[in-house]
C-alpha cells in the first residue's frame, strides 16, 4: 500500500487508488468536473491539477490520472497549481451564460463553487459567446446546451454506465454538443441521474424546473418503495410538497444512481386527489372519533359473526412498523391475520424465496455488480427492479457474462444471453443446472461433451468456470419449485465458489411481509367475502383493485361487505368505497422502515409535515393562507392508527413495533440490534433455521417441479413493465408519458399457427369478459407463452395473474376493411 | 547519392505495377526476411539502422517494435497500423510515396507485421488522398493475387491481412490513439498513455502505429542491411528523408536527401531560393506545429537532435518557407485557426484556449488588438504546453505562436501600435 503525502498530511491507500481520491478520504477535495467515482478518471476538464514536489512523478499533473505511489510528495495549494486551475475556469467560463439567477442548477452547482473557489472573476475575453440549440427530450429532464462545460460525464454515464445509445457527443472542437441526433424522449428508464451526474444546468430535473432552490428544500435521506431493492435517495420539500428526489448513495445497494420510476414515482404524496379527511357515514369526521367508531363496528361485527368475520389486507408499501402494528391488532383482537399477498402463487413464492436466504448466500446488489456470472431466472430486471438491470450492466462491463432464463422477450441495456423458456419448465431447467453444475464439479470433463450449441450446456460450462456466480430469481413468473430450485443451485455452487443468491420481490416491504404472513392470500380474502363469511374488511394501505385481476367479481365481493374501513393515503376505488376512512401518512411524511429484497433493514425519517401542498390551496406567490391549522394535516401514520385500533395493547412508539417484532415475530431477532445512526445496515438473516423459515418451507414443500400442462393453448402471463405497472408510480403524471401501450407478446411460430401477425388487434375470451390488445411478435422469447404487459388498472377477466389460454380463445379483431374501388 | 525511397519514381509516369516493382528488385526484401530471418532478427536490424519514426515524434522505429510482447503467450490478435493520415499542414511527403510506389509500402508493412508478428494491418489513409486510395487499391489486389498478403506467405507459415481504410477527415485522426478509437468505430480522441499502443493498442490487443515513410525505408534497411542505412545519412539518425518545401520558393517540392542536410541546402539547391521580389524572413522546418527558425538557423542540419537543439523539432521535415512580404500574424493566426478548428474536444485548455487565441489572433490582425493581448497569447504558450493538455495537438499548434513571440514580438507590436496590419 504506497504511502504518500498531500498537502503535509501523510496518507496510506490502497494501490491502484488515484492521487484525486487520496486527497478525497483526507478530506481534500480536489476540484473536478470529469473525475467521478462511478464513471472514473478521463483526464478531460483539466481541474484537478495539482504539484508533485517530490517523488516518482513531478511538476504539474491531473490528479485524477495519477496513481498514489510510494512517497510522492503533492501539494494542492502550490501557486502553479492554483493558477493553473483558475485558468481552467477561465477558459470554461469564456462561453457560459452569466445567469445564474435563472439557472435551475444555481445553489447545487459544482461550476459555480469551482468559479467562485477558483479566483477567477475578470472577465479578459471579448468575443461572442457560442450558443447552442436545445433539445426537447422528454418530460423529465431539461436541456440548456449553452451551459455545458464539457465535462463528458453525461455522455460517458448514459452509454458506457448506463448502455443507452440515444445520447452522445457529436461535433469536435468547441462545438461539441451533447444531446441526441433529434428532439425527442430520452429513451433509458435512468435517464434522470443525468441531472445528478451534469455538474451544470445543461440537463436539470424538468418537472421540480423552478420549484425553488436547493437552500430552499427541506431535504432529507430517505428510500425508495417503488419496488423491493430500496435504493436511497435525498427528497427535497418544499411548502408541504415533495418536489424532488435524488440518488444518495449507498455502497451495498444503488451507488450513485436510481431509476427513473423511483425518482418520478413521488407525485401521489402532494396529490390533489390525495383524501385527507377522515370520514364516517359518509361524513367528514375527526380522527379519533373515526377510530373509536371503527373500533366499535369491528368488534360488533366480531361478536354477531364470529371473529373470523373479521379480515385484513396489509400492504407491502406499508413500513414495517405499520405492517407490525396490523399483525399485532389482529392478534390482539383474536381476527384471522392479516392478508399481503395478492395471491396463493406469490406469498408461496415470496415466503420461500424468503426461506432461501441466509447470511452466507443471500447478496446485495453490489455483489451482482463484481460477479463474474449471472443466471437470472424468471426475472424482467428492467421491469421488476430497475437498477439491477445497472447493475448487470457493471458486471458486464467488468467481464461477467449474462444468462437470462425468462419466457418473456426481455431487453436490457447489455449484451446477454437469453434463454426463452417457458415459465413452467424454468424448475426443471435449473434441476438440469443444478445435475450438470454437480456432475461438472467433479468431473471437469464431462462438459466437454454437451454439445456447444446447447445453451443450458454453456451455462452450467458458466457457472463451473465462475468464482463469484449469482442466480438472481424472481417472484412474479417462477414458480415455487423454481425459486427452490434457484436457492439450491446458488448453494450448490457456493461448496465450490462465492456464489450468491438475490431475489427480486413484488414490493417494497414484501419481505417482512413474507414473514409477516400467516395466513390467507388477498384473492382467498375476496373469494371469503364473496362466500359471505367474511362481513368485515380493514384494508391496510393498499389497493386491492390494483392487485386483484378481477375487478368486476372484487367489486360484487365488496358490495356484501357488512364494513369496510380503509386506511390510505391513495385515492381509489378502495377508498371511495369505504364506509370508514382514515387517511394514513405517507413515507416521506412519517418515515418508517424498510426492509429491501436482501432482508436489509433501511429506517428513514419523513421529509416534510403533514397538510395539503401549498400550491393546491393558495395561488398566490409567494404562497400565502391566513388561518388556524394546516389545511389536510389529518393523516396519521397507519401503525398509529393500527395501534389505537387495538385499545390498551397499543404501541407507544414506532420503535416499539420494532422491539415487539424481534421478540415475538422469527425471522425479526434482528432488529434487538441497537442500531447505529450511520455506517453499516443491518440484514435480516430469517435464515432455514428460525421458525418462520420452516413455515415458508412446509408451505412449498409439495410442488412438483414440473406442474402438469394443463392441456394446451397457450399460457398466458400478465408481466410488470418498468412504468406504468407499479401502484405509486403508475400515478404520475410524468411518468405516464413514458409508458408505452402493453401489448400482448408472441413467439413468431406460434404467430403463425394461430394465423395472427404483429400489430393486429386481438381478443383474449376469458369465462365471462375479453381482454382486448395488440400482438406483438417477438423473437426472443419461449413458445407456448402469450405474455401481456400488466396495466395498472387492470380488466383483466381471469382470477389470476397467470391464466391458460386456448387457442380459440384468442380472436382476432377484424379491423374494418376499407375498400378501394379501381 | 542513394534514394532507396524514390528510385522507382519516375518522372511523367504513375507508379510501378507489381511486375515492374518486382524487377526492380521488389518484394526482395520480403523474401529475405521471411525466408532467412527470424522475425526478431529484423527488429534487430531495425533498431540497428537508428531508422527514427518519420511522423513527427521521431521515435526510434526498432525500439518501438521491441515493447511487442512476443511468443506464444502474447496476446492475439497483434495489430500493425499505418499511420497515413498525413493532415498536418503544409506536409505532402506520405502522398508523394504513396502514389509514387504503393508496393514499397506494402512491402515494409508486411516485412514490419512479420517482425512483430502482426496477422493483422491497417491502412489509415488521409480522407482526400484519392488517388493514393486508387493506387493502393490496384497494388493490394496485385500483392494479394501474387501470395504476397493472406496465408502462408512465400511458404513462411506468416500470414497477414491488410486492409486499406479511409479516414472521415479530421486532423485529430493522425494521434496514434485517436487513430486507433476512429479505428474501432468510435470518437476520434486521443487515449490516455501508458498503456502504451504496443501493449494495449487496437480492440486492446499489442498494436504499432508507424508513419508511411517511416514503413516505405523497412525494406531497403532489411535488404541492404543497418549499417548500409545508417551511411545514407549525414547525421547519427539513419537513412534518407523526404524533405519538402513550400512557400515563395521557386521551385516548390519534395526531395529525397541525405538525412542532415541544412536548411539552406534544401531552400537553395532544391527550392531553388526565394521567388523574385521576396526575401526570406523564416521557416516552420518540420509543418505546422513546429516552432519558427529565422535566417540565423540556415545552416542547421536537419536532423531530429540539430533542430530540436535550435529550438524547433524535425516533425514531418517539410517546411513552410516565409517570406518577409508574408504577415507573420497573419500566418500564425491562420495556423492556429486550423489547429482550433480540428481540436478533438476533449481537453479544455484546446478545446476552449485555441479558439480564444484564435480571437485575439484575428483581432489583432484587423488593427482590434488590445495592449494585453500580447500577455495572454505567451501565457498561452506555456499554459498550452506539454503535459497540461492531453494530447500533444495544443502543445504543437501553440508552437508556432510561441516561436513568433519570441523572433517577432515587434510585429505583434506594431499591430496594435498602429491598429492596422502593417503588410497590408
Ligand atoms: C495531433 C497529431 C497529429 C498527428 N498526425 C500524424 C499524421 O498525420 N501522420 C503520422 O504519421 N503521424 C502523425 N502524428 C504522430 C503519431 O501520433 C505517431 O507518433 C506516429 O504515427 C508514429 O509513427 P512513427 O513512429 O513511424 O513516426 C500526429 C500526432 C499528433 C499529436
Ligand atoms: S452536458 Fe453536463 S455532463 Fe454533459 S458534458 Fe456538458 S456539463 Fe458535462
Ligand atoms: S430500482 Fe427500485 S428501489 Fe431503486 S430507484 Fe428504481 S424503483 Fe426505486
Ligand atoms: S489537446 Fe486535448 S482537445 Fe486538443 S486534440 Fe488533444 S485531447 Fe483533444
Ligand atoms: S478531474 Fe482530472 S482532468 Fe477532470
Amino acid at each position: 500500500m504506497p504511502q504518500l503525502t498531500i498537502d503535509d498530511h501523510p496518507i496510506e491507500v490502497p494501490t491502484g487508488t488515484k492521487v484525486i481520491a487520496a486527497a478525497e478520504q483526507l478530506g481534500i477535495m480536489i476540484p473536478r468536473f470529469c473525475y467521478h467515482a462511478a464513471l472514473g478518471s478521463v483526464g478531460a476538464c483539466r481541474l484537478c491539477a495539482v504539484m508533485f514536489l517530490d517523488g516518482p512523478v513531478k511538476g504539474l499533473q491531473m490528479s485524477c490520472m495519477v496513481d498514489a505511489q510510494d512517497g510522492m510528495v503533492v501539494s494542492t495549494t502550490d501557486a502553479k497549481a492554483v493558477d493553473f486551475r483558475r485558468q481552467v475556469i477561465e477558459w470554461l467560463m469564456l462561453h457560459h451564460p452569466h445567469d445564474c439567477p435563472v439557472c435551475d442548477e444555481g445553489g447545487h452547482c459544482l461550476l459555480q463553487d469551482h468559479t467562485v473557489s477558483s479566483g477567477h472573476a475578470i472577465r479578459r475575453y471579448r468575443g461572442a459567446k457560442r450558443t447552442h440549440r436545445d433539445q426537447y427530450l422528454g418530460p423529465l429532464l431539461q436541456h440548456e446546451m449553452n451551459r455545458c462545460i464539457q465535462c463528458y460525464r453525461c455522455s460517458r454515464y448514459y452509454q458506457d454506465f448506463a448502455g443507452a445509445r440515444d445520447l452522445s457527443v457529436m461535433q469536435i472542437g468547441n462545438k461539441v454538443y451533447f444531446g441526441r441526433d433529434r428532439d425527442g424522449t430520452l429513451q433509458s428508464p435512468f435517464a434522470g441521474n443525468l441531472a445528478d451526474i451534469c455538474p451544470t444546468g445543461v440537463f436539470t430535473d424538468k418537472p421540480s424546473r423552478y420549484m425553488g432552490r436547493r437552500w430552499d428544500y427541506e431535504r432529507s435521506p430517505a428510500v425508495c418503495i417503488h419496488c423491493s431493492l430500496g435504493c436511497n435517495i435525498v427528497v427535497s420539500a418544499r411548502y408541504r410538497e415533495v418536489v424532488r428526489l435524488e440518488a444518495r448513495f449507498n455502497p451495498h445497494i444503488n451507488g450513485y444512481f436510481m431509476c427513473d420510476r423511483g425518482r418520478h414515482g413521488y407525485t401521489y404524496t402532494s396529490a390533489a386527489g390525495r383524501p385527507r379527511q377522515a370520514i364516517f357515514e359518509g361524513q367528514p369526521a375527526d380522527v379519533d372519533a373515526t377510530l373509536q367508531h371503527a373500533a366499535e363496528r369491528l368488534t360488533s361485527i366480531a361478536r354477531m359473526h364470529g371473529l373470523a368475520a373479521v379480515a385484513c389486507i396489509g400492504s407491502l408499501r406499508s413500513s414495517v412498523e405499520a405492517q407490525g402494528a396490523l399483525v399485532r391488532l389482529c392478534n390482539a383482537q383474536g381476527w384471522p391475520a392479516p392478508a399481503f399477498f395478492d395471491d396463493d402463487e406469490r406469498l408461496a413464492a415470496v415466503q420461500t424465496a424468503v426461506a432461501q436466504q441466509h447470511a452466507q448466500v443471500h447478496v446485495s446488489l453490489r455483489a451482482v455488480e463484481n460477479a463474474d456470472a449471472v443466471i437470472v431466472a424468471g426475472c424482467d430486471p428492467i421491469a421488476e427492479a430497475p437498477m439491477l438491470a445497472l447493475a448487470l450492466r457493471q458486471a458486464q462491463r467488468r467481464g461477467a457474462t449474462i444468462v437470462v432464463i425468462d419466457p418473456r422477450p426481455i431487453e436490457l441495456p447489455l449484451a446477454f444471453q437469453h434463454i426463452p423458456l417457458a415459465a413452467d419448465q424454468l424448475a426443471a431447467c435449473l434441476d438440469d443446472l443444478i445435475t450438470r453444475v454437480g456432475t461438472v464439479a467433479h468431473d471437469p470433463g464431462a462438459l466437454e461433451t454437451g454439445s456447444p450449441a446447447d445453451p443450458l450446456a454453456a451455462a452450467a460450462d458458466l457457472l463451473v468456470r465462475s468464482r463469484r456466480p449469482v442466480i438472481v430469481c424472481g417472484t412474479d413468473l417462477p414458480n415455487v419449485a423454481a425459486i427452490r430450485q434457484a436457492g439450491k443451485l446458488a448453494r450448490v455452487l457456493r461448496e465450490n465458489r462465492d456464489s450468491g443468491l438475490f431475489h427480486v420481490l413484488p414490493g417494497a416491504n414484501a419481505y417482512s411481509a413474507a414473514l409477516l404472513n400467516r395466513g390467507r392470500s388477498m384473492a382467498q380474502v375476496a373469494a371469503d367475502i364473496a362466500q359471505g363469511a367474511v362481513k368485515a374488511l380493514l384494508v391496510v394501505e393498499t389497493d386491492p383493485f390494483h392487485h386483484l385481476p378481477n375487478r368486476k367479481r372484487l367489486t360484487d365481493a365488496l358490495a356484501r361487505l357488512e364494513l369496510l374501513v380503509t386506511l390510505d393515503y391513495l385515492d381509489g376505488p378502495h377508498t371511495r368505497k369505504a364506509h370508514v376512512f382514515l387517511p394514513s401518512t405517507t413515507i416521506f411524511e412519517s418515515g418508517g422502515t424498510f426492509i429491501n429484497q436482501e432482508g436489509r433493514v433501511q429506517k428513514t425519517a419523513g421529509a416534510l409535515q403533514g397538510g395539503t401542498a401549498l400550491r393546491l390551496v393558495s395561488n398566490t406567490h409567494p404562497p400565502r393562507l391566513y388561518g388556524q391549522g394546516i389545511p389536510g394535516n389529518q393523516p396519521m401514520p397507519a401503525w398509529l392508527m393500527l395501534s389505537a385500533l387495538s385499545g390498551e395493547s397499543a404501541f407507544g412508539s414506532s420503535a416499539d413495533i420494532l422491539q415487539w417484532l424481534a421478540r415475538e415475530v422469527p425471522g425479526f431477532e434482528n432488529l434487538k440490534a441497537a442500531q447505529p445512526p450511520t455506517g453499516e445496515d443491518l440484514l435480516l438473516d430469517s435464515a432455514g433455521r428460525s421458525e418462520i423459515g420452516r413455515h415458508c418451507l412446509d408451505v412449498t414443500s409439495e410442488s412438483p417441479l414440473n406442474p402438469p400442462n394443463s392441456g394446451g393453448g397457450l399460457h398466458l402471463l400478465s408481466t410488470e413493465r418498468t412504468f406504468g405497472s407499479e401502484e405509486l408510480s403508475c400515478r404520475s403524471p410524468q411518468l405516464i408519458e413514458l409508458e408505452s401501450t402493453p401489448q400482448a407478446r408472441l413467439a413468431p411460430s406460434e404467430a403463425r399457427r394461430l394465423a395472427l401477425k404483429d400489430g393486429d388487434r386481438i381478443a383474449l375470451a376469458a369465462e365471462n369478459g375479453f381482454y382486448e390488445t395488440t400482438l406483438k411478435v417477438a423473437d426472443n422469447m419461449a413458445e407456448g407463452t402469450l405474455a401481456v404487459g400488466r396495466h395498472c388498472h387492470p380488466d383483466w377477466p381471469w382470477d389470476g395473474r397467470h391464466a391458460r389460454i386456448a387457442d380459440r380463445s384468442i380472436k382476432k379483431i377484424d379491423q374494418r376493411e376499407t375498400k378501394i374501388n379501381p | 547519392m542513394e534514394k532507396p525511397l524514390t528510385r522507382n519514381m519516375l518522372p511523367g509516369r504513375g507508379p510501378f505495377s507489381l511486375a515492374e516493382y518486382e524487377k526492380a528488385g521488389g518484394y526482395q526484401a520480403l523474401r529475405k526476411a521471411l525466408t532467412t530471418m527470424s522475425p526478431s532478427e529484423v527488429t534487430e536490424t531495425v533498431q540497428q539502422s537508428n531508422l527514427r519514426g518519420r511522423g513527427g515524434a521521431g521515435f526510434y522505429t526498432g525500439r518501438k517494435w521491441s515493447f511487442v510482447p512476443m511468443g506464444e503467450d502474447a496476446p492475439q490478435p497483434k495489430y500493425l497500423v499505418v499511420n497515413a493520415d498525413e493532415m498536418e499542414p503544409g506536409t505532402f511527403k506520405d502522398r508523394f510515396l504513396l502514389e509514387g510506389d504503393p508496393h514499397q509500402m506494402i512491402e515494409g508493412i508486411i516485412i514490419s507485421a512479420y517482425a512483430i508478428q502482426a496477422s493483422v494491418a491497417y491502412i489509415f489513409l488521409r480522407a482526400n488522398y484519392d488517388v493514393a486510395y486508387r493506387g493502393l487499391q490496384v497494388a493490394l489486389a496485385e500483392a494479394q493475387a501474387k501470395g504476397y498478403l493472406g496465408e502462408n506467405i512465400l511458404g513462411s507459415g506468416f500470414g497477414l491481412t491488410l486492409l486499406l481504410h479511409e479516414s472521415a477527415g479530421r486532423y485529430i485522426c493522425g494521434e496514434e490513439t485517436a487513430l486507433l478509437n476512429a479505428l474501432e468505430g468510435k470518437r476520434a480522441i486521443p487515449r490516455s498513455k501508458p498503456p502504451f499502443p504496443p501493449v494495449v493498442g487496437l480492440w486492446g490487443k499489442p498494436t504499432i502505429a508507424n508513419n508511411v515513410e517511416t514503413l516505405c525505408n523497412v525494406p531497403h534497411i532489411i535488404f541492404h542491411g543497418a549499417e548500409w542505412f545508417r551511411s545514407l545519412s549525414r547525421s547519427a539518425d539513419g537513412g534518407t528523408k523526404i524533405y519538402g518545401a513550400s512557400g515563395k520558393v521557386r521551385r516548390p517540392g519534395a526531395w529525397e536527401l541525405p538525412l542532415g542536410v541544412t536548411i539552406r541546402e534544401i531552400l537553395e539547391e532544391h527550392a531553388g531560393g526565394m521567388r523574385d521580389g521576396v526575401s526570406f524572413r523564416a521557416v516552420l522546418p518540420g509543418g505546422a506545429s513546429t516552432d519558427l527558425l529565422t535566417a540565423d538557423h540556415l545552416d542547421v542540419p536537419m536532423d531530429f537532435n540539430a533542430v530540436q537543439e535550435a529550438g524547433s523539432r524535425l516533425g514531418t521535415g517539410t517546411m513552410v518557407v516565409v517570406d518577409d512580404r508574408t504577415c507573420i500574424v497573419g500566418l500564425v493566426h491562420n495556423l492556429i485557426r486550423f489547429f482550433a478548428q480540428e481540436s478533438c474536444g476533449w481537453c479544455t485548455p484546446c478545446r476552449e484556449g485555441l479558439p480564444w487565441l484564435t480571437d485575439i489572433l484575428a483581432a489583432i490582425e484587423k488593427g482590434r488588438g488590445e495592449p494585453g493581448d500580447i500577455e495572454i497569447l505567451r501565457q498561452h504558450t506555456h499554459l498550452l504546453g506539454p503535459g497540461n493538455t492531453f494530447c500533444a495537438l495544443a502543445p504543437g499548434a501553440v508552437e508556432p505562436l510561441q516561436s513568433a513571440l519570441k523572433y517577432f514580438e515587434e510585429d505583434f507590436e506594431r499591430h496594435i501600435r498602429e491598429q492596422r496590419c502593417p503588410w497590408k
